[in-house]
């Protein structure tokens, strides 16, 4: 009888840390933002849960980026950079190429996976 | 039996906890860095990882003070201000010009850093691009002359008329200083991007090759393949980096070629050399896109000590044999690979 419960509880425990497991793995799946200024971070989200709006970013000179977020993706929509690099980049689509506006400092790009 | 069963899970239990708990105990810092007109990220793990970074930091913009082709005071301003007489210069810039001239050499005059004037009259130093005229052009190649240079010691002497820009090999260079600085601090894993300009130190902390994206020349904001490294350089020079289009609807990028003072077109829309020197690859990647695909593989052939990929104006990847293994497609592709020993 004894065993028996200890059997049961260790089942338990077992589907607990499988569920567990799956719940940490599956972090992956998440799409961090990083949005940086300067070096100073000024927003971190999961693109996955963010509501779709526009945040406005003020530049140190007075200049200014839209970025927009719109249905799990994200870009830079309007800028009045020189350049406008930055909105001709389109959507964030890969870790390996951030958007980058040089003017203004500003980089949005997928934070890094945790290994 | 049950016992069994009961340790058995209870290990299997603790899987999850000891695969969280087995990640490094090195330290990361990563900084971001607008420099060279460029943006850079260096990231680097080890104990004195902070230290290195910010070390590193202080050097790009020392190094970024010592090139740049816009400030008078700098070496490289100096000497096109000189009116042709020597000017002394740092240790920095005489190691730049060294390894510049050796590849002017190599690559029959192909690199040109004296193509200042040149670059100016179509506005890629400024952005307000215009198509010069050829006689334009004409007057201005005839400064364009790298063999004019004479480095002697820390002294460097032009021609009056001659003026230099040390673009093509400036980055790789502050990559071969990050990565000395790297070492200094004993960073046993480091990454650094100076505006796709990639270098690596070692491995990545786990013991596995770092994965080095290789653009797509056709479609900039994606990725062509990607390529596993260790302790190298990968560098790319591509006709999409910096251009315009003329009224006439053509294309018209940065890279020019010295003999005509118009943008290559020698049959090449991107290439990646990849190799132990940033300051090389640097100036092999610029040197190997005017040189155009035969005399690219030709080039290789005659060098060996650096693997490239190629990407032609009509669609065609070409890599060479080593570097072959070592990248995945991120898209298909016509790829042929290419040998030490075949006629080009």
């Amino acid at each position: 009888m004894k065993n028996r419960k200890i059997l049961i509880a260790a089942i338990l425990v077992f589907l607990v840390s499988v569920c567990l497991s799956v719940f940490i793995l599956r972090h992956s799946d998440k799409q961090i933002i990083e949005i940086v200024q300067d070096g100073e971070l000024l927003y971190t989200f999961d693109l996955n849960d963010a509501e779709d709006r526009v945040i406005r970013i003020s530049a140190p000179d007075g200049g200014y980026n839209l970025v927009q977020i719109q249905n799990g993706t994200i870009c830079i929509s309007e800028a009045d950079c020189p350049d406008q690099t930055c909105v001709n980049t389109g959507v964030l689509k890969s870790d390996y190429l951030p958007i980058v506006c040089l003017p203004h400092k500003l980089i949005v790009r997928f934070a890094e996976e945790e290994s | 039996m049950r016992k069994t069963i009961v340790t058995v899970m209870s290990g299997i239990c603790l899987m999850p906890l000891l695969t969280a708990c087995g990640t490094q105990d090195d330290t990361v810092k990563s900084a971001d860095i607008f420099a060279m007109d460029t943006y850079m990220n260096l990231k680097a793990y080890g104990r004195d990882a902070e230290a290195a970074v910010a070390e590193a930091e202080a050097r790009i913009y020392e190094l970024e003070q010592t090139f740049s082709v816009t400030n008078d005071a700098s070496d490289i301003g100096q000497i096109n201000h000189a009116g042709g007489q020597p000017v002394t210069v740092s240790d920095d810039t005489v190691s730049v010009l060294q390894t510049a001239m050796q590849m002017n050499s190599e690559s029959n005059g192909a690199l040109c850093i004296s193509l200042y004037p040149v670059l100016r009259a179509w506005g890629f130093t400024t952005g307000e691009y215009r198509i010069p005229a050829k006689n334009e052009i004409a007057e201005l190649l005839q400064s364009s002359d790298d063999t004019k240079i004479t480095v002697s010691g820390q002294t460097v002497q032009c021609p009056e008329e001659t003026e230099i820009d040390l673009g093509a090999v400036a980055k790789g260079y502050t990559g071969d200083a990050v990565m000395k600085i790297m070492q200094e601090h004993k960073i046993s894993s480091a990454i650094i991007n100076l505006g796709g300009n990639v270098q690596t130190l070692g491995s990545k902390p786990d013991g596995s090759a770092w994965t080095v994206g290789v653009t797509d020349p056709f479609a900039p904001d994606t990725l062509l393949g990607t390529v596993s490294v260790t302790d190298k350089a990968v560098i790319t020079s591509g006709n999409y980096e910096r251009y315009f289009t003329g009224d006439n609807g053509q294309k018209y990028w940065h890279i020019l070629d010295p003999k005509t003072g118009c943008p290559a077109d020698n049959g090449l829309v991107s290439v990646t050399v990849i190799g132990g020197c940033g300051a090389e690859c640097d100036a092999l990647s610029t040197a190997l896109f005017v040189e155009g695909t035969e005399r690219a593989i030709q080039h290789w052939q005659n060098s060996g000590d650096f693997e490239m990929i190629l990407v032609t104006a009509g669609g065609e990847l070409l890599m060479t044999e080593s570097i072959a293994a070592n990248y995945t497609a991120k898209k298909e592709m016509p790829c042929r690979v290419v040998h030490s020993n075949e006629e080009p």
